[in-house]
């Protein structure tokens, strides 16, 4: 009978392949939120005083950052705000949107939802269904950035807070060095720092936390979430190579650990070489930071509006 | 010698082979367990759990593509 490693109890609820530590529910949770909080610490990614606006669409990623950053907002280190952002995704989104809604109601959080109908007149199903050039994901994660920086500053945040777990980082290093995208390389990290005072900065608290983990933790905690996946997501690249770690993991642990532990050490000098100076300016259309004279919401917004034309 | 085995809203009766463990379901549908939680009789449990009469297997997907 397998017991916990931590207090003994027999009734274990993980065993952690990297590190063989057996884990009963009371200390995965207690251990997983300790986590969470030394790594805000260790990466400096909430001051006192933060207003933190979470980016909750109502999964696990979402809802556990939400619970993790509220015994914060408890106890007054910072004020909290939740957006969830709905990107019109009929059959899926809706439930997310119920969920999150709970959830800030729940805690007594401020609690938004923006359409992607309202801010870009069109949905994501509208997207695909048009004859639009690019992946969903490629218009889905622009048209989200630029709702939740807008709404960050709307609300006075100084803090934007992602669910990206270890999964997620990993995949991104992966998918990018893999694709030759240097320069993207260097705006991956458990949080951004921009050069533009109109850009809230973007922090990760998940950052170390293997997915499954997230996973295991909203169902310990037995947090409402909406599990479904996006119904666009399935022939993404970062489909394939999220199948394709998970399947090294599987023999080799601790690969994502390592990964990400060596990326971060190269980051700094990647980031001496590649990254790029832009002076940020506004996009003639909205406002909103550009690096150029538009912004890539905007770019997008036109695109799609010439294919709604030309139908 | 049976157990109740349920995936979403999918719920069937099953047959117990001999020292059956959660892994050999997770074998059996194909389900890796890294993207899965399993509950037994509403408890969390690891992959090496076995299975006994009566008992109700809920698996739980956690990870999809997106």
């Amino acid at each position: 009978m397998k017991t916990c490693t931590k207090c003994g109890v027999n009734e274990v609820i993980i065993e952690k392949k990297h590190s063989g530590q057996r884990l009963c529910k009371d200390c995965f949770i207690q251990g997983t939120q300790q986590k969470v909080l030394k790594d805000i610490r260790h990466y400096k990614l909430i001051d006192r005083g933060d207003k933190v606006m979470v980016a909750l669409s109502g999964g696990k990623d979402s809802v556990m950052v939400l619970d993790i950053l509220n015994s914060l907002y408890e106890r007054n280190i910072i004020d909290m705000s939740t957006v969830t952002i709905d990107e019109g995704i009929k059959g899926y989104r809706e439930d997310g949107v119920k969920i999150a809604k709970t959830h800030a109601k729940r805690l007594g959080i401020e609690h938004t939802v923006v359409n992607f109908k309202d801010s870009f007149d069109t949905t994501l199903d509208d997207i695909m269904a048009s004859n639009s050039q690019r992946g969903a994901c490629t218009y889905c994660g622009v048209f989200r950035r630029w709702i939740l920086n807008r709404e960050a500053r709307k609300i006075g945040a100084s803090k934007i807070a992602t669910g990206h777990n270890l999964d997620d980082e990993t995949q991104a290093i992966l998918m990018n060095y893999l694709e030759g995208n240097i320069e993207n390389l260097t705006r991956i990290g458990p949080k951004t720092i921009s050069r533009s005072e109109m850009f809230t900065v973007k922090i990760k608290p998940l950052r170390e936390i293997p997915e499954r983990e997230v996973g295991l933790y909203v169902i310990a905690r037995e947090l409402e979430v909406h599990l479904a996946g996006c119904p666009y997501s399935s022939d993404s690249f970062r489909g394939e190579v999220g199948q394709f770690i998970k399947q090294l993991s599987r023999n080799h642990p601790t690969i994502m650990y390592s990964t990400l532990r060596g990326f971060d050490k190269l980051k700094p000098v990647i980031k001496q070489e590649f990254a790029r100076e832009f002076n940020m300016g506004e996009c003639i259309s909205c406002g909103e930071p550009a690096a150029h004279e538009m912004c890539r919401a905007c770019i997008f917004s036109n695109e799609l509006g010439q294919n709604k034309k030309s139908l | 010698m049976k157990y109740t085995l349920i995936i979403g809203d999918v719920k069937e009766s099953k047959d117990i082979k001999k020292g059956i463990t959660i892994n050999h379901i997770l074998e059996e549908i194909d389900l890796p367990l890294e993207t899965v939680v399993v509950k037994k009789n509403g408890k969390i449990v690891i992959e090496e759990e076995e299975i006994s009469h009566g008992d109700v297997i809920e698996i739980i997907r956690v990870i999809y593509g997106g």
